[in-house]
């Protein structure tokens, strides 16, 4: 009984295991523009954070502005890229 | 075959250790070629895929093995030696079911499915980074072989016990034998085993240099649910003391209570710290190392309970098992530090502040204390060890050392809880923090003046001290969660016109990771109430015969009888209490006393009358020899009720934070409307 | 508004301040600690700062094991010590010396036993100096106003497209 149970199971995962893979994954390395869209989305969710927390009133005026001209700067330059990489 | 379910048991083991050894040297050969584009026989996709499924497998054959062990208690099959030592005949069903965890041998078995089952998960999903799962894949085949080796070579489960087989089992340790016993150790074990998985993603992603910080996106979740399950593994097991232990308390600094706080405060610290990488890139080798620290802490708390090293309650007993945890520990260390040297230029960041005062440096704080009360937690645990070595004695590290070192620890993390949300990211001017701490002082000065009105004196005695200082900075934290909320709202209201109620939950949904995490807070506040009620218990013990009284605080007992019974599992003496207030008929109390004759030991049953301003918890504790009376202990213990409904405040908010996001959608509403208008306006 | 004051302390640059207040509160603790003197208060203490010897692992006064071989016993001699008008420490040193050292539920035998209680305070104090320090430099490398690396202001173009783009797809 027992043995027979453990036959089973030993084939099932051998089957399982070796069966051949229909579409064995291969995946695309991520290239410079995946990682420039999150870094994107990152300086986007910061920057709605700022103006969250602007909004909240946890900034005054003058400190607001500059923090978000940093970040804008930042997704900016980021979009720059990518626009430059898309056209490529 | 005289034994079917035991050999297909040991079978199962032998096949999944098999498995998971292919897994791991398969994965990692794969993705060794794919590294260096080297490329054998076979494409290394392909035997990628193989090694998930076997990964996949494991899971399987561990389960088997599992269910074989959950077989043999219920069909009474004492030829197994861990079924003949933890079940009896007579053992309640759910108690066979937890006899899967109530011993060294079963209790590994269950580490080892749970690790299965969470890779299992893992490698189903592995479509969301194939190749960063493959790498994490690969690593948790690791630590399953590690555990499958001890399951089939240090600590087999499905041993035969030698000589002639006794008729009945030697039951369940009676202390076991509660409800949260059935779901305390799965779910501690939960939270344990599920470290593994953010530690494999991270080290996964050092090994590969994964480029951005996608990955903790992609581990966010698995952290938060392994923090809850360990979380709430460690409440049940503070409920569980509470109720069955019979000594008024729920946490008393045992060895292995510490080896369970531990990595669930480096986890608490990564859970926080891990923002400031996601948002900002910043502090990716500490990140890094505190999820390496986590899991190894996880290991060393297994090591402590198993090994001997330190003397605790919860210990197994004692065997050369240690000598494994020891090495694997060791092992681990030297693979994480290797990885790091060689890859630490893939961590470099700038990392930088806009001002002192913001929500990065109150994290960077709160990891601090965090890490600082685990090395105090640690130190305290391995101290006794210390000591024996260098002055060749012994010292006890009990609770009076934890409650002078670590409450201050505490006290100042609560108030870390209030100052860090009303922090804003990046910068924060000193005008606007005291527009926004106004009202959180008001309401610690205020609550601190109230309580001394009503009568505690924190200038004579030093529990009292805290406990003034736990309400008034809790009172402190709440005012500033809920002026959080309020201003967030209001930003959703004038936005939207919306009430504050909807506002308020839309607020919720437009960052559920922010609130979610508020409202955790919450519940942290909560427990901390509850447990700083504890400089007000009260306590009595009297013998009591027919018509005595207890008084307690406002409460009498009355004996109204006594008397003993048995059943086939025990034996019982318990007192009926009538409970009187104020005069007025509340209640009837029955603590009792048991005898396990399988097992041969005694266990009290608490009764415990539970309300929010106070536990009226009795139990009963043996009989005057001499008179032949009950003598009954009666706590009153303040605020305990807050620790459990604290634990669920936690839960919800946890589950707020799983809940995924939606983006605002009014801003994005209106540009989709402004576009419209502009190309109406075009026609 | 004490606390605001505190608070407003914490986050000054003087650190130093914040720890002075925090230690006498803890020596003040102490000292209240040490000030209990009346025999129940004194016998309850001591009772507390000891384990029972019956190995279940819980303090003197809270061990409730049915038929513990040790509480009763050495809660009578406990009662008995506290009686006979010895200090603390000299209630102490005789358990210490009838049970041995692990009789004790903290490490106060002085000699190495005070490292056990100076490290945490000196772990938590160094590392408090480490992140103070580590803010102050993360803050040294900030670029606070909108300028060039060698300082020259940068003119932000405020019509920049793509700078409304991101202020659209940005708003809370």
């Amino acid at each position: 009984m027992g043995l027979v149970a453990a036959a089973v199971l030993t084939l099932a995962s051998l089957t399982y295991i070796f069966w051949p893979a229909e579409n064995p994954f291969s995946q695309r390395a991520k290239s410079r523009l995946d990682y420039l869209r999150e870094r994107k989305d990152a300086v986007y969710e910061n920057l709605r954070d700022l103006n969250f927390e602007y909004k909240a009133g946890k900034y005054p005026e003058e400190d607001y502005v500059t923090q978000r001209s940093l970040l804008e700067n930042e997704a900016a330059e980021i979009m720059g890229e990518m626009e430059r990489l898309e056209r490529a | 075959m005289p034994h079917p379910m035991p050999t297909f048991g040991s079978f199962s083991l032998l096949l999944a250790l098999v498995l998971a050894v292919y897994s791991l040297a398969m994965g990692g050969a794969s993705l060794w070629q794919m590294a260096t584009g080297r490329a054998g026989r076979i494409a290394p996709e392909r035997l990628s895929e193989t090694a998930r499924r076997a990964g996949i497998m494991t899971f399987a054959a561990v389960s088997c093995a599992a269910f074989a062990l959950v077989w043999a208690a219920f069909t009474n099959d004492y030829s197994v030696a861990y079924i003949l030592h933890h079940t009896n005949r007579d053992l309640h069903p759910a108690y066979k079911f937890s006899a899967l965890w109530s011993g060294q041998e079963g209790s590994l078995l269950l580490w080892s499915w749970l690790l299965a089952a969470y890779g299992f998960v893992l490698r189903l999903r592995h479509k969301v980074d194939v190749r960063l799962t493959a790498h994490a894949s690969t690593i948790l085949s690791g630590v399953q072989v590690f555990f499958l080796l001890l399951l089939v070579f240090a600590a087999p489960p499905f041993s035969i016990q030698p000589g002639e087989i006794p008729p009945d089992g030697f039951g369940l340790n009676p202390l076991l034998q509660y409800p949260e016993m059935v779901i305390h150790p799965p779910m501690l074990y939960l939270g344990y085993v599920g470290f593994t998985v953010p530690f494999a993603f991270a080290l996964g992603a050092l090994i590969m240099r994964y480029p951005g910080e996608k990955w903790i996106h992609i581990t966010r979740r698995w952290t938060m649910v392994t923090w809850l399950f360990l979380t709430v593994g460690i409440f049940l097991g503070a409920h569980w003391a509470y109720s069955v232990l019979g000594w008024g308390g729920y946490w008393g600094w045992d060895p292995v209570e510490n080896a369970s706080l531990m990595p669930w405060l480096t986890g608490t610290a990564f859970l926080h710290s891990v923002m400031m990488q996601e948002k900002r890139g910043m502090m990716k080798s500490w990140n890094v190392w505190l999820i390496f620290s986590t899991f190894m802490l996880t290991v060393l708390g297994t090591l402590l309970t198993r090994s001997g090293l330190v003397s605790s309650v919860h210990a197994f007993a004692q065997s050369s098992i240690g000598n494994w945890f020891y090495g694997f520990l060791v092992l681990v260390f030297c693979v994480c530090l290797f990885v790091f040297v060689r890859q630490r230029d893939h961590l470099k960041t700038e990392n930088k502040l806009e001002s002192i005062v913001s929500r990065e440096s109150s994290f960077l704080f709160n990891n601090l204390i965090l890490l600082v009360a685990c090395f105090t937690v640690l130190w305290g645990t391995l101290f006794p060890v210390l000591s024996e070595y260098v002055q060749g004695s012994k010292a006890t590290v009990g609770a009076p050392f934890y409650n002078r070192v670590a409450l201050p620890i505490g006290l100042f993390l609560l108030f870390l809880t209030g100052v860090g949300p009303l922090l804003a990211w990046r910068s924060t001017t000193l005008r606007t923090i005291r527009r926004n701490f106004v009202l959180p002082s008001i309401a610690t000065v205020a609550t601190a003046i109230g309580l001394m009105f009503a009568h505690i004196r924190p200038w004579e005695d030093q529990s009292e001290l805290y406990s003034l200082m736990a309400f008034s900075l809790g009172a402190g934290v709440i005012t500033a969660i809920l002026s959080e909320f309020l201003r967030g709202a209001n930003v959703v209201r004038t936005q939207t016109g919306k009430n504050l109620f909807a506002a308020s939950l839309q607020l919720i949904q437009r960052n559920t990771r922010r609130y979610g995490g508020y409202i955790v807070h919450f519940g942290v506040v909560v427990i901390i109430v509850g447990i700083a009620g504890g400089a007000f218990n009260q306590s009595t013990e009297q013998e009591v015969g027919f018509g005595d009284k207890i008084n307690i605080g406002g409460y009498e007992l009355r004996c109204q009888s006594y008397t003993q019974d048995s059943n086939a599992n025990y034996d019982t003496e318990y007192a009926l209490l009538d409970v009187y207030r104020h005069g007025n008929y509340v209640t009837q109390l029955a603590p009792e006393h048991r005898f396990y004759s399988a097992s041969q030991t005694n266990s009290t049953i608490v009764a415990n009358r539970s309300t929010l301003q106070h536990d009226l918890y009795v139990i009963y504790e043996g009989k005057n020899p001499e008179t032949g009376k009950p003598i009954i202990k009666a706590f009153l213990n303040p605020l305990i009720a807050w620790i459990w409904i604290g634990v669920l405040i936690i839960i919800l908010g946890t589950f707020v934070a799983l809940a995924p996001a939606i983006k605002p959608a009014l801003a994005a509403s209106r540009v989709m409307h402004t576009e419209a208008v502009a190309v109406g306006s075009g026609d | 508004m004490q606390i605001s004051s505190f608070m407003h302390r914490l986050f000054a640059r003087t650190l130093r301040h914040r720890m002075v207040q925090l230690g006498a509160v803890l020596f003040g603790a102490v000292l209240l600690m040490a000030a209990a003197d009346d025999s129940g208060t004194r016998f309850n203490k001591i009772g507390h700062a000891m384990m029972c010897a019956c190995g279940c692992g819980q303090i003197l006064l809270e061990c409730n094991h049915v038929g513990c071989p040790d509480s009763d016993r050495m809660i009578g001699e406990l009662r008995t010590q506290v009686a006979s008008g010895g200090d603390d420490t000299s209630i102490f040193n005789w358990f210490a010396a009838k049970y041995g050292p692990t009789i004790l539920a903290a490490p106060i035998r002085g000699g190495f036993d005070t490292v056990a209680w100076i490290t945490p305070v000196a772990v938590f104090l160094l590392a408090t100096i480490g992140t103070a320090f580590l803010v102050r430099t993360w803050v040294r490398r900030r670029r606070n106003t909108v300028t060039t690396p060698e300082g020259i202001p940068v003119q932000l173009p405020e019509n920049d497209a793509m700078r409304e783009r991101i202020r659209r797809e940005t708003e809370y």
